[in-house]
């Protein structure tokens, strides 16, 4: 029997009227690089602030190992945090911004000094330690703070969309710092983003959010291949979201009635609930082929085909007037054209009904 | 306040930039002119005098600079000025930290507060404080009624009555460019401070103060600087044991027709504050009023 390293307790937090966030709850492992995902204004920042001790919550707990953080005040948990604008203190140089939890906290003077060489090497940083963070690209800004916020070995990072500011590609050079910082340090993350793909990149776990709720937790994996809401199905990932009635068939059947009336059948478990609902299928899961559609095959017309190098990309209309977008291996793809009729098929096992 | 500032600041300085040639200096030469006419005029002609009366020489400077009594007057000046400096820093950064801090609608009430004592008649606030400070002004009864004090506490016609009626006036002037100065700091980076560890006064002196040393720097050389030539609340609130500068060159000039002394006496406060100014462009990069600046 373990406490979990870090529990976050039916968190709630209201600023007058404006429900921020409402009973979050979420266990992190020790290590663990768990991310907040969700659109902004979802709560991510607030949930993270609170565990900073930036924001004190209406109602909740914060437990880490065991022991409540929320009568700690921020500058004794311990915690390092990395914020979304540069908050490097520019008056100092990079190596005093770096040593500046630690002269805090007053340690040896041979320590810091130690320290700050080992922490500017991890970021790759080494021969910077006299420049001003004026004088520093936006990237090595945020490379200097998960320095200064590693410093101090604390056993909790925090980090909310510190890449936002940055183009894709230093975005990414950094995404891959991160993972190897991750592994080397061991240090257990929390990390707030809007950047699904971010997301998927780094985490082990994420925690999807809308509306100050949290919708699904998994692994990228797993919020992937079984959403459980149409939310999380939208934000992760592309879909194609198709209006249907199931209707049960007994025998653990089920069909799915499209606007038009044809059906697909499956087992009932592939179509979860709800009578009316939403079918979501993956562009990629789905397959077009050449020719006129015979009984309940769905017959769809290419509207639009675009070559992507690794796979080709078709928009189809089908008979209900709907747009879905389709993703197939560019041989596959031999024979379409814009304008031509065409067969749409999926495996019924990944077709996911929504209420 | 700082945005209002800042926001009519910006389109001055983009039209300047337009001409940096003969037409922005064309453009510059009725303000020029005027300068020249109200400030550049009156001082060389006081300078003029100081060295020209009663007869050509530096015999002013030497009877100012030699005599007991005005290199007392000479003393007291910096003193007071540097005493009202120092309590208007202490009153003015916390003042300014809360109206940079405090919630919008808040601070808007302080700032009108604040503004509408700066435009109200300096000589009826000076003797609003005269009324308050005397024996049996308010001050001294609030003090005697609470039992902090016995007998009535002597407030005006010396240094005390002096620093606070200074002090009151000079605080906008530091609060002013200190609080545009706080508010441009991001407030993440004190939330960075306090998460690696730093206590609120570790932030403070760490970080906090720092920052906002150009502010400081700014409004306290503004504060000694105005201090220096005050005139009419040392008058009317300090005794004549503390006679400051203004004082003397008033009462040469009105009393004794000695316009060369007052000259002189003028002519050093203008070099002092000359020194002053030019002490804070070498070490604080200067220029930077930190109204509505960075
Ligand atoms: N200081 C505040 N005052 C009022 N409402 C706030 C405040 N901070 C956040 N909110 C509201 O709380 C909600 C969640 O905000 P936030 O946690 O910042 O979202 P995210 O980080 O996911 O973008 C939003 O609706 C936001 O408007
Ligand atoms: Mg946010």
């Amino acid at each position: 029997m373990t406490t979990p390293f870090l529990q976050i307790r039916g968190l709630r937090k209201t600023y007058d009227q404006v429900v921020a966030i409402d009973h979050v709850s979420l266990d992190i492992k020790q290590g663990e690089f768990m991310t907040f995902l969700g659109p902004s204004g979802s709560g991510k920042s607030t949930t993270l602030y609170i565990v900073a001790g930036f924001q004190e919550p209406t109602e909740g707990q914060v437990l880490l190992n065991g022991k409540s953080l929320l009568d700690v005040a921020p500058n004794q948990r311990n915690i390092g945090m990395v914020f979304q604008r540069y908050t490097l203190f520019p008056h100092l140089t990079v190596g005093e911004n770096v040593a500046f939890p630690l002269r805090v906290r007053r340690r040896p003077e041979a320590e810091i000094k130690a320290k700050v060489d080992k922490m500017l090497e991890l970021v790759h940083l080494g021969g910077y330690r006299d420049r001003l963070p004026g004088q520093m690209s936006g990237g090595q800004q945020q490379r200097v703070a998960i320095a200064r916020a590693l410093a101090y070995d604390p056993p909790l990072l925090l980090m909310d969309e510190p890449l936002s500011a940055l183009d894709k590609k230093l975005r990414e050079e950094i995404q891959f710092e991160l993972r190897r910082i991750h592994q080397e340090t061991g240090v257990t993350i929390l990390y707030v983003t809007h950047d699904q793909e971010e997301a998927l990149r780094l985490s082990d776990r994420i925690a999807v959010f809308s509306q100050g709720k949290i919708e699904q937790v998994g692994t990228g994996e797993e919020l992937y291949e079984r959403p459980t809401s149409r939310f999380v199905a939208g934000f992760i990932g592309n879909s194609n979201f198709l209006p249907v009635k199931v209707e049960k068939l007994g025998s653990g059947r089920a069909r799915a009635v499209f606007p038009n009336g044809q059906a697909v059948e499956g087992d009932a478990s592939a179509f979860a609930s709800g009578s009316d609902g939403t079918l979501m299928v993956r562009p990629e899961q789905m397959r077009i082929r050449p020719g006129t559609a015979v009984g309940q095959e769905l017959a769809v017309t290419v509207r639009d085909m675009t070559y992507l190098g690794d796979s080709m990309h078709f928009a189809v209309q089908t008979p209900w007037n709907q747009e879905l977008a389709v993703r197939m291996a560019v041989r596959d793809g031999q024979g379409l054209c814009i304008g031509s009729s065409a067969v749409l098929e999926w495996d019924t096992q990944h077709g996911h009904v929504f209420a | 306040m700082s945005t209002a500032l800042s926001s009519t600041t910006v389109p001055v300085r983009r039209r300047f930039k337009l001409g940096p040639g003969a037409r922005g200096i064309k453009l510059l030469i009725p303000v020029l002119l005027l300068l020249a006419v109200f400030f550049l005029v009156p001082v060389l002609a006081l300078l003029l005098r100081s060295i020209m009366e009663p007869v050509p020489g530096l015999q002013n400077y030497v009877e100012l600079l030699g005599s007991q009594t005005y290199v007392r007057v000479f003393f007291n000046t910096f003193m007071v000025a540097g005493v009202v400096t120092l309590i208007t820093l202490l009153v003015g950064f916390p003042t300014a930290w809360l109206l940079a801090i405090m919630p919008k609608r808040w601070s808007q009430v302080m700032f009108a507060i604040l503004l509408l004592s700066m435009w109200t008649n300096l000589l009826a606030r000076t003797y609003a404080w005269m009324v308050l400070l005397q024996q049996t002004g308010l001050v001294n009864r609030v003090l005697m009624a609470i039992g902090v004090i016995d007998e009535p506490l002597t407030l005006v016609n010396n240094l005390i009555g002096v620093t606070i009626g200074m002090t009151y006036i000079m605080l906008p002037f530091l609060v002013l460019p200190l609080h545009a100065t706080l508010r441009a700091i991001d407030p993440s980076t004190l939330r960075a401070a306090a998460i690696c560890g730093a206590s609120r006064w570790q932030a403070l002196r760490l970080v906090l103060l720092p920052l906002a040393l150009p502010g400081i720097a700014s409004g306290a050389l503004m504060v000694f600087v105005m201090s220096l030539g005050y005139y009419v609340t040392p008058a009317l609130l300090g005794g004549t044991g503390y006679m400051m500068l203004a004082e003397l060159i008033a009462q040469l000039v009105q009393s004794l027709l000695n316009w060369g002394l007052a000259g002189a006496a003028a002519f050093v406060l203008l070099v002092v504050t000359l020194g002053l100014y030019a002490v804070q462009l070498r070490y604080l990069g200067g220029g930077r009023s930190g109204m509505g600046d960075r």
